[in-house]
């Protein structure tokens, strides 16, 4: 097409969007609240994932070592070599694997090792002892005191996180097979459910939007369908006088993607009062959320908003006018 | 078959109808086993009653329908073979005059006119000059400014003129173009119609008047129930 027709045909595609005002009116407010939807959808999304992903963090995976007190309490299928002298307790230092913490500290590089581990950190029976009082009442207080030094009974470990909680149990399996490593602490139920509700989430989001998607296309076909009524006159005289299809449909692309972008900007700055308005009322109820900003995501929501606005001018007005485009002259004139 | 042109003396054929039939889906056989030649530079009446075939006559022309059987070439192509994008290319070798006029409401007469040099792509100096040279040669000059409620029913015709002939096509389509004008300015019109054609244009008219038929003296052909029953010179529009 020649760059005269080009701008010739913009400028009657702009005409058009001021020429049937009151649809154009109509499609921007239906396609803004279908932006507006989306928007909303896609920051609910976001944010869910946000506390998910720190839900995801609080679940901790406890590991603990296989080292003196593993073997005190609990001696199935360990046997001392022939010949070596074991303690008060029955145990020598070949019948477990972690004598010290820097042993213990090496198997906590070999389990960061792994794939899927966000986080390890050493835990000392020491420090889990402490952790243990904190967590229990202060009546507890002399019972834990005699447990201190010799007598503690804890085993040295380490709190993993994970990065995806869908690999858990395979990571679980992973750590399991670590040498050094004598058991586990999971809460697999609490993962499963936070990988749920993630996918609910996701499915829940994708199909959201694909009917609000669906909706716009249908609301821009409208318009350009009243569009091409109006102008039923025009479109027969220009087949008559030997116009393209490409040139027809030009200024009805132009008009769609017109009202596209316009509703584009208009949902960016209602949907930024709209964010700001839920997440004060959120904020207040529950202050300890931390939310994404919108300021964050303004420019990823306009080029959301500008790409389905161009998609559903540009898809809408071609199926409207394909359909259309097959009449002749005077079954225009008849439509 | 018939030779006689009225104007130039040329002989190429602009419009060949061989063996052509044409049947609408609902049953009507609106054409049935047309041969006719018109050839380039002739001025061409088309009569008959309601529902003898010259609309679908006109609409095989210019590729609104196509034919059942038969062949049909217009102005170089071959109607049975042309492609979905070439239509456009044949459509603007010819003018299309309309009974409704068919003008933009919105658009000014010059706008209007100016309207089918867009479609080919023209460039706005070439729009400008062709249009006034198409208005002047119709008479309206001076209503280029104009809308088209502000004219009575034979300038608005007139200007349907303007805009056909504004691409220089080979030829004017006229369907039924004095139907809803006065006498006087169905006079005018045809008059017109003849200027253009003495400069070297085919014109095929559609119409019920046999009083410009006759007074005009062109070739006629008579259509009744889909097949010619009539292709006289000097406009005769008895039966053979």
């Amino acid at each position: 097409m020649k760059l005269s027709s080009v701008k010739y045909l913009t400028k009657e595609g702009l005409k058009n969007v001021w020429v049937n005002r009151l649809m154009t009116i109509s499609s921007i407010g239906v396609l803004v609240a279908c932006m507006v939807l989306i928007g909303l959808a896609v920051l609910l999304s976001m944010n869910v994932t946000k506390i998910i992903g720190n839900l995801e963090q609080q679940n901790v995976v406890m590991v603990f070592f296989d080292d003196y007190n593993a073997a005190r309490y609990d001696l199935n299928g360990r046997t001392a070599p022939e010949g070596t002298e074991l303690d008060d307790n029955g145990i020598c230092d070949e019948m477990y694997l972690i004598h010290n913490s820097e042993e213990a500290k090496a198997v906590c590089e070999e389990i960061k090792a792994i794939n899927n581990i966000a986080d390890v950190q050493y835990v000392s029976k020491e420090e889990a002892l402490e952790i243990t009082k904190k967590n229990m009442n202060q009546n507890a207080d002399a019972a834990m005191e005699t447990l201190e030094g010799e007598d503690n009974p804890l085993s040295d470990g380490a709190r993993v996180t994970m990065v995806d909680l869908e690999l858990f149990d395979q990571t679980l399996e992973k750590i399991r097979n670590v040498k050094g490593v004598n058991a586990i602490q999971a809460q697999n139920d609490l993962a499963q459910t936070i990988t749920s509700i993630k996918n609910g989430i996701f499915i829940a989001g994708i199909a959201i939007i694909s009917i609000l998607l669906i909706i716009s296309l249908v609301i821009v076909s409208n318009t350009i369908r009243v569009t091409m009524y109006n102008r039923k006159l025009e479109i027969s005289i220009m087949k008559a006088v030997g116009a393209t299809d490409g040139f027809i449909r030009f200024p009805f692309v132009v008009e769609g993607i017109a009202i596209g972008l316009v509703s584009a900007v208009i949902s960016e700055g209602l949907l930024y009062c709209c964010y700001r308005v839920a997440a004060e009322a959120i904020l207040s109820n529950a202050g300890t959320f931390e939310l994404i900003t919108y300021s964050s995501q303004a420019l990823m929501l306009l080029g959301i908003f500008a790409a389905i606005g161009v998609l559903a001018g540009t898809v809408g007005s071609l199926i409207m006018i394909s359909k259309y485009l097959k009449r002749e002259g005077s079954e225009f004139a008849a439509f | 078959m018939s030779e006689i042109q009225s104007g130039f003396s040329v002989t190429k054929p602009a419009i060949e109808f061989k063996g052509v039939s044409k049947i609408y889906q609902t049953g009507t056989h609106a054409l049935s086993d047309v041969n006719i030649t018109i050839n380039s530079g002739e001025f061409v009446f088309v009569v008959g009653s309601s529902g003898a075939g010259k609309s679908t006559f006109m609409k095989l022309i210019m590729r609104e329908e196509k034919s059942n059987t038969g062949i049909i070439n217009v102005n170089g192509f071959n109607l049975n073979k042309i492609r979905h994008n070439q239509v456009p290319l044949l459509r603007r070798t010819m003018g299309i005059v309309f009974q409704d006029f068919r003008l933009i409401p919105n658009m000014t007469v010059f706008e209007n006119v100016a309207f089918a040099m867009h479609v080919t792509g023209a460039q706005s100096r070439d729009i400008r000059i062709q249009v006034s040279k198409a208005l002047s040669l119709v008479g309206l000059g001076d209503k280029a400014r104009s809308m088209p409620n502000q004219l009575s029913g034979g300038e608005q015709q007139r200007v349907g003129l303007a805009r056909a002939l504004v691409n220089n096509p080979e030829i004017i389509i006229a369907d039924e173009p004095t139907g809803n004008v006065d006498p006087n300015m169905s006079y005018e019109i045809v008059t017109l119609l003849t200027e253009i054609n003495k400069r070297g244009t085919t014109i095929i008219m559609v119409t019920h008047d046999h009083n410009l038929v006759r007074d005009f003296g062109h070739r006629v052909i008579m259509l009744d129930q889909g097949k010619i029953v009539a292709n006289n010179t000097g406009g005769k529009i008895n039966e053979a």
